[in-house]
């Protein structure tokens, strides 16, 4: 790993889990140049809860993907926990990728054909975690969600909630400096999403989990620490709630 | 990620996809067990006929009227009538120590009810020798060269493979059958009993193993010859006047004798029978790449298939080379259990294709004791364990090379496009 820098633009990254500094995404295509993120700069403290806004293609995605290190931007720095990651090369993004970002995604993505217990502890496998510790720390985080009695079924004999539950506990069995959550609620029920938003917001402040959740529903958005709306790849609000 | 992860996540994969999986692995067997059959059956073969080919007497020339080829039929051309004239005019040309002339035929022998179709050699036994020099009888044999009545019998015939019970002994009579077709067009037969004197002990060479001898005067008679014998095997002083000896021969008679040196001809067949084995071997090594390529298909459309789930696990920080050891793995475990499987198979399969019962009647005709030919339950298959290793680390390999691409392309993949494809 590169060498955690302490602090940027008075920013203190000891105390900061993400900082984003003049971060640009520019595609071009025979179509023509479309600037997704138009020089954005923002910080997440630790333990915060903050929440990505905006209508279709303001570039919350394109954003997320970049904070995840999913997709390198055309200019700008990304720090999590005071680390440049787009000063990585990919196999040290992929390792910072397992040690440090926990994902969410709106389809869960889970891996249908093996066990809830295999899916939860697969961050720990690819960390190199032994058997014992993957499965006693997955065990330890499905029962903290209350899921455990679900360890040995398959995700996709699960509710919608049930299975974002999982996908949440696979998010957090790497202890990830910072959790992202990309629509989260978006493929389940109202009452489920409350449900799961609730366990989200519970591990913020119970556990002082730093999550960024992108989505479109501007109640989630208002129910968050604070609220970034995007639009047109630029911060049109940044609001603390 | 440690290397059990990997192979329980590749293992799991596949179970997933059995069907799929089953029909890419069978792929697999079918080239491996294909190869395995030809490698057991040719090494079978090889060994038959060098069996054959140690028991035969090097110093001996087996000639027939007309020419001959190797493969045994003789040629309509047929001027030359091998009579005395002929034997004694042989006999009397440098480096020939001997000329023994053969009748034969095909009969049907009765011992009591059981009945087999054999091949029949009429010439005087003692001269069995004079094309294998190691030939023994079983205690109790005694050759009567000069009994009209009298038989000696090989091994194949007193003691038919799979049969509990020999079928004749010495000292017991056989009701010898000859079939023919008179000039007037007629079937007629001809029945005599013969005394078995002596059976032959397994000589190696199939042919004589499978007949039946009796002495010439008798088979001239039985098979209705007219003093006109089928064959002949002349005897050189040793082998290094075949040659001569045949050219002599060749000079005198020309295109109206068939000559055929039971060592070469045995040595050309050989040469065909491993030029074939390649052959065929080909045919099972493209059966395997036709597996590849069925390994290729199935992992190629898994990483389709899975391209989200790849796309999940990139973004939860698997590296390249997890990815690319995931598929691996997998083309691996086809390769293994095809390879596995293919191997038992195909040796199972080499026992079962010669355990078929095999024609030993009625291979005489005019050759006599010819250089003899073999069915394939002659050849009893032999799998060497280098040649299983060899095919089962080809196929294991062929299999994960099949899965290179694939793999390659999975780990290669964007964890964001991944993800955006449904």
């Amino acid at each position: 790993m590169v060498e955690e820098s302490t602090k940027i633009d008075n920013i203190d990254l000891k105390e900061t889990a993400l900082a984003v500094k003049n971060l640009s995404k520019i595609y071009d295509s025979s179509a023509g140049r479309v600037v997704a993120l138009d020089n954005l700069s923002f910080s997440v403290k630790k333990g915060e809860f903050v929440s990505i806004a905006g209508p279709s293609g303001s570039g919350k995605s394109t954003l997320l993907n970049m904070v995840g290190a999913l997709d390198r931007p055309t200019s700008g720095h990304v720090y999590i926990n005071g680390i440049d990651i787009f000063a990585l090369n990919d196999s040290m993004i992929a390792t910072m990728r397992n040690n440090l970002i926990g994902f969410i995604f709106q389809s869960f993505n889970l891996i249908n054909r093996t066990t809830v217990l295999k899916n939860v502890k697969l961050p720990g496998t690819i960390s190199g975690m032994s058997p014992s510790d993957a499965n006693a720390r997955a065990m330890k985080i499905l029962e903290a969600l209350g899921i455990a009695d679900k360890a040995t079924q398959k995700p996709v004999n699960l509710s919608g909630g049930q299975q974002q539950r999982v996908a949440i506990a696979r998010a957090l069995v790497n202890n990830p400096a910072i959790v992202l959550a990309d629509e989260p609620t978006g493929n389940l029920d109202t009452k489920t999403g409350e449900d799961v938003f609730d366990m989200l917001k519970t591990l913020s402040h119970k556990f002082k989990r730093t999550i960024i959740m992108v989505t479109h529903n501007p109640e989630l958005a208002e129910s968050t620490d604070r609220s970034i709306l995007i639009r047109d790849g630029r911060i049109e609000k940044d609001v603390v709630n | 990620m440690n290397p059990s992860d990997i192979f329980s996540l590749a293992y799991d994969a596949l179970v997933d996809r059995k069907i799929r999986t089953i029909l890419t692995v069978l792929m697999v067997v079918l080239g491996a067990s294909l190869v395995v059959v030809i490698n057991g059956l040719s090494a079978g073969q090889s060994a038959f006929l060098e069996k054959q080919l140690s028991s035969l007497a090097t110093n001996v020339i087996y000639a027939t009227s007309g020419q001959r080829s190797y493969y045994g039929g003789a040629s309509s051309q047929s001027s030359l009538i091998l009579n005395s004239v002929i034997i004694n005019k042989l006999r009397a040309l440098p480096y020939v120590t001997d000329v023994v002339p053969q009748y034969s035929g095909s009969v049907t022998i009765d011992s009591y009810g059981n009945v087999q179709r054999v091949s029949v050699v009429g010439m005087d036994p003692n001269k069995l020798t004079v094309m294998l020099p190691n030939l023994q009888y079983v205690d109790g044999s005694t050759l009567s060269p000069n009994d009209r009545s009298a038989a000696v019998v090989g091994d194949t015939i007193a003691n038919p493979p799979g049969a509990t019970t020999p079928f004749v002994t010495v000292g017991q009579t056989l009701k010898i059958t000859y079939s023919y077709t008179d000039s007037a067009g007629k079937s007629q037969q001809e029945v005599r009993n013969f005394l078995v004197t002596g059976i032959m002990k397994p000589s190696g060479n199939t042919r004589i193993d499978n007949a039946l001898v009796i002495n010439p005067d008798a088979a001239n008679q039985l098979l209705r010859k007219s003093g006109r014998y089928d064959s002949l095997l002349i005897q050189t002083t040793d082998d290094t006047y075949v040659n001569t000896v045949q050219q002599e021969i060749t000079d005198i008679y020309g295109k109206n004798i068939g000559l055929t040196v039971p060592q070469a001809f045995l040595q050309v067949r050989q040469q065909t029978a491993q030029g074939n084995a390649m052959f065929v071997e080909m045919i099972g090594f493209i059966a395997l790449v036709v597996g590849a390529v069925g390994i290729v298909t199935t992992l190629y459309n898994s990483v389709t298939e899975r391209i989200r789930e790849i796309g999940t696990m990139k973004a939860i920080g698997a590296q390249n080379s997890s990815i690319l050891a995931l598929f691996l793995v997998e083309a691996a475990l086809i390769g293994i259990m095809g390879a596995t499987l293919g191997l038992a198979i195909g040796v199972v399969g080499g026992y079962a294709m010669t355990s078929f019962p095999s024609h030993t009647g009625g291979a005489g005709g005019p050759g006599g004791f010819g250089p003899g030919g073999g069915s394939i339950s002659s050849f009893p298959p032999i799998f060497l364990p280098q040649d299983l290793i060899k095919v089962w680390l080809l196929s294991v390999s062929l299999a994960v090379g099949a899965g290179i691409f694939p793999a390659w392309k999975a780990s290669k993949l964007s964890p964001m496009v991944a993800l955006r494809r449904e």
